[in-house]
């Protein structure tokens, strides 16, 4: 038998950040967070399913976040500001 | 029955002991056991290791070898993507390109590629995933290409070439193996091209009228270096007819200015040797060259509202507002935008000349080629933004 190695990273350690946030019950009342991923009508596509929540879920306030570049992370400041001021957070690709 | 003759096998030999061969010891290497080579090629494909194509099975031998003829440990990082926060070490890329098919002296080409396309600035997640269906191309340049053997001759983007074709290899199953850029998954190209498979050439320097392009982007003369970009299909130039500079980049500049590719990007032209020698004896300097393109891939920016390629978005971008109008009469107009302003063609919009790129500096130039033939490609970049830039990075010694 002969051994051959995996070339994928399935045996390396898995990023800390994927660890899943506490899901909550309900959204009614709940600051909810708004990240378009930077492409022309990402933030469009996002007011579009915030009017929903409002209607279904009666959500509190939203807080909006863009980035610059889809092929960019987000900028450490919206990690933090969205981390601190929303329950949930919703992103969206609008191309 | 015809005979046909094997080329001699060159032997495989490890160059360089190092103290991390004890790294085998203390860290377990994943992997499958197999019992021949025909088994291990279709356990790759029954786990999705491969491009489609059939890979060498990464032994630990091979994988060793390839790790030894570069400068780095197993556990260096050579590509880090931040969006998806993926590292790929020196050791996964070393089983990608016993995978790929190359020979370990090609492994200090293939980390250097990585590292070029993981630099920040190339923003790696864009050209991996989107719809745009880039390829990842390395040109490299140098003394390191002929020992390589690198093909910068006949049938330049073509098979036939180990190096080439396995170096540029290399650096999609990393994509594929690595970031997990699985098509129509991560991998949201609308058609691709077959460049993704593979695109690598070193540039010919001897026909070139300038400098090395590594040199040209600052890497001291003699060292090697590999240059990369993200690549839309290219698009032959041909031209048999004129030896006139300026005749003979009109047909250029058409093709930069074709409507399918225009965009605030940047475009990257491999003059074929024939066409470069025109412009040696026209006595054209590279930025010269770039100039004259500049300034004549344009379209009017009525013909862009015309062929439907401004939307509503662009004028609530900043940048792109700052492209469609930087080559304005009257400068960028005062008024507010409005979204029909896609749409409407204005008479002023006419004399709008929208420029492929923001300047002269975004049209990279090489020389490549076999001797015979007026056939060149210009290369645009991905997105109908700005998309990533060109990288260069040195080859370590």
């Amino acid at each position: 038998m002969t051994r051959i190695l995996d070339p994928t990273l399935s045996d390396a350690a898995a990023p800390a950040s994927l660890a899943r946030a506490p899901r909550p019950h309900t959204l009614r009342g709940l600051t909810v967070g708004l990240l378009a991923n930077g492409k022309s009508n990402g933030m469009a596509l996002l007011d579009g399913i915030v009017g929903r929540l409002r209607e279904r879920h009666d959500i509190g306030d939203v807080v909006r976040a863009a980035k610059n570049n889809a092929s960019s992370p987000m900028s450490e400041e919206d990690v933090e500001r969205l981390a601190k001021r929303c329950a949930v957070v919703i992103t969206a690709i609008g191309d | 029955m015809r005979k046909v003759k094997l080329c001699e096998a060159r032997p495989i030999r490890l160059t360089r002991p190092t103290a991390w061969r004890h790294y085998r010891a203390v860290v377990p290497r994943s992997g499958i056991d197999v019992g021949d080579p025909w088994e291990a090629i279709e356990a790759c494909y029954a786990r999705g290791w491969t491009d489609g194509l059939p890979v060498v099975p990464p032994t630990e031998t091979l994988v060793d070898a390839m790790l030894s003829a570069g400068p780095w440990a197993p556990g260096d990082v050579l590509l880090h993507e931040p969006v998806r926060d993926r590292a790929v070490t020196a050791e996964k890329a070393a089983i990608n390109a016993v995978m790929a098919g190359c020979r370990p002296e090609y492994f200090p080409v293939v980390g250097v590629a990585l590292q070029a396309i993981g630099d920040p600035a190339f923003m790696l997640h864009g050209p991996a995933t989107s719809t745009g269906g880039s390829a990842l191309m390395v040109i490299v340049n140098g003394p390191i290409a002929g020992k390589l053997e690198l093909n910068a001759g006949a049938n330049l983007f073509g098979p036939g070439a180990r190096a080439n074709a396995t170096i540029g290899r290399t650096l999609r199953l990393v994509l594929l193996n690595c970031l997990e850029c699985c098509p129509g998954v991560l991998d949201k190209s609308t058609q691709g091209w077959a460049g993704k498979y593979s695109l690598c050439f070193a540039e010919d320097e001897a026909q070139s009228p300038w400098e090395p392009l590594s040199v040209s982007r600052g890497v001291p003369t003699g060292h090697s270096a590999v240059t990369v970009f993200a690549a839309e299909s290219g698009h032959n130039v041909l031209s048999h007819g004129t030896r006139d500079p300026e005749r003979l980049l009109t047909g250029f500049a058409d093709a930069l200015a074709g409507l399918g590719s225009l965009s605030p990007g940047r475009s990257v032209i491999v003059f074929a040797p024939e066409h470069a020698q025109h412009l040696r004896r026209a006595g054209w300097r590279r930025l010269q060259v770039q100039q004259w393109l500049y300034d004549h891939a344009w379209r009017s920016l009525a013909d862009l509202k015309r062929g439907g390629k401004v939307e509503p978005a662009f004028y609530t971008n900043p940048q792109l507002v700052d492209w469609l109008y930087r080559d304005s009469p009257g400068g960028l107009p005062t008024r507010s935008f409005v979204p029909a302003d896609a749409d409407h063609i204005a008479p002023a919009d006419e004399a709008v000349r929208v420029h492929r790129g923001l300047g002269p500096e975004d049209i990279l130039l090489a020389v490549g080629g076999g001797a015979a033939g007026g056939h060149s490609a210009f290369f645009p970049s991905w997105s109908r933004g700005r998309s990533v830039p060109f990288v260069t990075k040195e080859v370590p010694v």
